[in-house]
Order: structure tokens, then sequence, then C-alpha cells
């Protein structure tokens, strides 16, 4: 199955998901608590976000378990039961995938930093890593996702621990800014040097998602695709979060605008396409009709 | 090594994020009986604006920012007793109170800004993450703060910065405090909405923000202790 996804991704681009956390916030999700908590607490409702998502075309849907790894857990009490979150959010996705569709385990960053910056060691992240990266395998994660990654150090350990506590394959995708030099994440690694360690390390895909609009991702896009010949993703946000007036969360890049620049995304040589945060089953059920108006 | 030179090496430690040459180099300044004061204006504080032009320029990143912040802490330690034997202030530009509002448990970005405010000379009461409104009011009020600043990386918490300001209403207090909000999800735009003072995209162009804000209530050298 694992082969016939990076297989698909040579016949056509792959439709990823959109916002997880954003979706389970509309369905009342509380302030500040964690989504991870939902795996087992409201199963039903994080089932529903990834249903939605594969109603509206996308052939892979990520877990609800960015957060999941025991040491971004910590901040809520929550470290103990990092294992059994992590199986239950695979559960979850597994059983909403109809035959044939596919589930990313996602590995988000731990919110800490490895020292000097910051108190914990490279030991530490990986260990914590591990654990999650066991735990989604074990509850029928396709491949895993280490997503949204600032620091490439962080995303190192992530993926070599992935690497050691599954057979699955591992994507990665780091979060770049656009600068006058090129794209850089906030720690300062440029695209090249997050192509070349990220590929020695054995991951499948590489990608950028986060924090760039769908605009701005067609130059992270290119600068990667000129960095690398592995399968590229792409998961752009849907501009910046604003607040009206009654305190209602709305994206600056409305659906439009941002599918507009979907198939330059394409074109600059992204095989595997979704949204982050603010995009919506709605914007993925337009990128679909969009790239497959376009290309069949 | 002249006073020129002196400073100079000063200002070049900060930059390269060198704690060690910069802490000696307080300890020489320091030997040699060299006013404080002018160590910390003339050595190390031209040393930080340098850094906050290259992170603005995008040739510093993170770890940079945190070198140069951690070599002025290393040298502001050395110069410290010595402000304090001369009953001598530094040119603090005044007291803030920084947190991450409650519900919300992110504080990359607000110790990041912590950080380049207490290296560019403000003296800094860091709450930490997932603080209660309350708590932002009553340290300021009990540290006769000038500025309070909330961090929001949520936008389910952001509102909570909007919160905070109408708090420090009702409380006949809002005039007392410049508010400050920054984070992923706050602009320019939603600091007005939100009632604040300002809003700074990062640590660096906080510190700019700050020092723009900072009225006549900010201290001068030489003043009494």
């Amino acid at each position: 199955m694992n082969g016939s996804l990076l297989d698909l991704a040579k016949a056509r681009t792959v439709l990823m998901d959109g916002g997880l956390g954003t979706e389970l916030m509309a369905r009342g999700l509380p302030q500040g608590s964690p989504p991870e908590t939902w795996d087992l607490e409201r199963p039903d409702l994080v089932e529903d976000v990834h249903r939605r998502y594969f109603a509206a075309g996308a052939d892979i849907v990520s877990t609800n378990s960015f957060g999941g790894s025991r040491i971004k857990l910590a901040g809520h009490g929550l470290e103990a039961r990092a294992a059994e979150l992590n199986v239950a959010a695979a559960r979850l996705a597994r059983r909403a995938a109809p035959p044939g569709k596919w589930v990313a385990g996602s590995i988000g960053p731990t919110g800490k930093f490895l020292k000097p910056q910051g108190e914990f060691t490279e030991d530490e992240f990986t260990a914590a890593f591990a654990e999650q990266a066991a735990a989604l395998a074990e509850g029928g994660a396709d491949i895993l996702l280490v997503e949204t990654q600032y620091d490439l150090r962080e995303a190192l350990c992530a993926v070599r621990a992935a690497r050691r506590a599954s057979s699955l394959p591992v994507f990665a995708t780091m979060t770049f800014n656009a600068l006058p030099r090129g794209y850089f994440t906030l720690m300062g690694d440029g695209v090249a040097k997050c192509a070349a360690a990220l590929a020695e390390a054995g991951i499948s895909a590489l990608g950028a998602n986060c924090s760039l609009d769908s605009e701005r991702m067609v130059g992270a896009v290119r600068a990667l695709r000129a960095a690398t010949p592995l399968p590229l993703v792409a998961q752009a946000n849907a501009g910046q979060p604003v607040l009206d007036a009654e305190g209602r969360v709305s994206y600056s890049q409305g659906l439009e605008d941002y599918v507009r620049f979907v198939p330059d995304i394409v074109a600059a040589g992204a095989d595997f396409v979704g949204g982050c945060c603010g995009t919506t089953p709605d914007y993925i059920n337009a990128i679909a009709e969009k790239l497959f108006r376009r290309t069949s | 090594m002249n006073q020129e030179e002196l400073f100079s090496g000063m200002t070049q430690a900060i930059i390269d994020g060198d704690r060690d040459r910069a802490t000696g180099l307080a300890a020489e300044a320091v030997q040699a009986g060299l006013d404080p004061v002018q160590v910390i204006d003339r050595g190390y504080v031209p040393g930080i604006d340098k850094v906050g032009e290259l992170w603005e320029q995008g040739d510093y990143f993170l770890p940079e920012l945190i070198a140069s912040a951690e070599a002025m802490k290393g040298a502001m330690s050395v110069l410290e007793p010595a402000l304090a034997r001369g009953r001598l202030e530094a040119h603090t530009a005044g007291k803030v109170v920084i947190g991450t509002v409650e519900g919300d448990i992110h504080d990359i970005g607000k110790n990041l800004v912590a950080a380049m405010l207490q290296a560019s000379g403000f003296e800094v009461f860091d709450l930490g993450a997932d603080v209660k409104l309350e708590r932002f009011i009553d340290q300021a009020e009990a540290v006769g703060a000038d500025f309070i600043c909330a961090s929001a990386l949520l936008t389910t918490t952001m509102n909570n910065q909007k919160k905070l300001v109408g708090l420090l209403r009702e409380r006949g207090i809002r005039d007392k405090y410049r508010v400050l909000v920054g984070g992923a999800p706050a602009s320019r735009k939603w600091a007005e909405e939100a009632g604040a003072d300002g809003y700074a995209e990062n640590a660096v162009a906080a510190v700019k923000l700050a020092r723009s804000l900072a009225g006549p209530a900010a201290g001068t050298a030489g003043k009494d202790a």
C-alpha cells in the first residue's frame, strides 16, 4: 500500500487534507485544550473531520496527533498518555479512510528547543519522537509525516526516530519564511541544507507547510525542486488569521485566491498538495476540482 | 587597548554572541574604573542594535539572537555590581511585565521578546506561559511597570489580549500602562481592535516599538538609585 502511494504520486498529484485543529475548534474544542485529548474523548468528531476531507477528495489525511509527543503533552500534564493518544489518533483516521486511501501519522514539533537555545538534548527529543512514531504505526498509519518543523536539528531527531521505530516511509515538511536571501526556517536553515540533511536521514518525501500562503508557497516549492529530486509536499496556509469584532476567526486568503495558485504550486514541482492552517474541506474540494479538471 | 578599542571589542563580542569575551571585557572595564553607564551605552548597546539590524535583514536567525542576548546578559552581570557601587542606574527604558495569555502554552516568541528587551536595557518580569490575566495586572501594579506585553499564539486565545485591556479599564488603570500585543495571529489592526497601544511582528521590532513608546517615565543615568 505504501509503495502505491509513492507510485500514485508519479502518476498524478496526490491530494492531502487541510487544517485539522481549526476544524476541531469549530466543533467546540475548548480554548487551550490539547486537540489530541479528543482522540479519546470525542472520537466521533475527529473521525467526522477525517471523513469530510476524504469526501472532499483527499487521498491521504493526517492523524490528530500533531502535538502528541510526550514533551509537548507535558505542557498539559498528559505526557504519560502519549502512546495511548497516538494509537487512538491513528486508529480513528484508519477507520475513517475508505479502502485504497491513506493515513499519515502526524508528528509536529515539541515546542521546546535543543541545547544551547533550550534545555533538551537530542537523545530526549529522539526518545519522545520514537515513542510517538511507534504508537502511530501501531494504530495503523501508512506513512509518518514529520511536519511544521522550524529547526532542522529537531526534524532530524524526529526522522531518525521514526525510521528506527517503524518501517513506514517518512515524509518531512519544514516551515520556511520568505526572506530577501531565500527561504529559511526560524533557526536559519536554508532549503538546500534541509534537503541534503533530511535526504541523508532517509526521508521518502520533503516539503514545506504552514506560515506561507499559497502564492508564496510557489517560490518555496521551486526552491525545493532545485535542491532535491525527492517527491515534494506543499501545504500552504490560507494566509494569516484575523479576528472580527465578534471574536470569530477567519483567514486572510479566501478560498478562490488560495486555489488560484495551486496549479503553479504543482507546476513548480509539488507531488503532494494539501492545506494547512485556515484551510477546510471546501478548500480541498476546490483544489480537487481545479487540478483534476486540469490534468484529466 | 584604549577606550575606543575596548568599546568596539564589546560591540563585536555582542554581534558574535561571544559570552566569554563580552563578560571578560566588562571585567576589564570595571578593573580600569570606567564609568559603567558609558560602557553599556557605547560598548554593548551598539552591539545589540547591530544584531537587530542583521535579524531584520534576514542575516541573523533565532540562534544568533539568543547567543547575543546571552552575551549581553553575561556583560550586565559583571557591570551591575559596579553600577550599584557607584549608585548609578543604566539607561533603563522602563519596566516590562510579559507573558503568554491564559489558555496558551506557547512561549518561544515571548521568550525571545523578553530576552531582547532585557538585552536592550529594559527591566523584564517574565511571568511565563498560560498566565491568568489578573496576574499580569497584579504584577504590573506590584513592580510599577511601564509596559504590559501579552503574547498569544492561538486564534482562540488572542481574544484574551483584548480581555486584558478590558480588565485594565474596569479597574480604572488602563492609562497607567502601555499594552503591547504579539504572537502569530496578532497584527497592527488587531492591536487597535483590542485597544492595545501597539503590536510588534518580532522580537527586534518589539524593542523598537517599546523604545518609541517609552515616555518621560524612563530613567536617566546618574539618577539616585
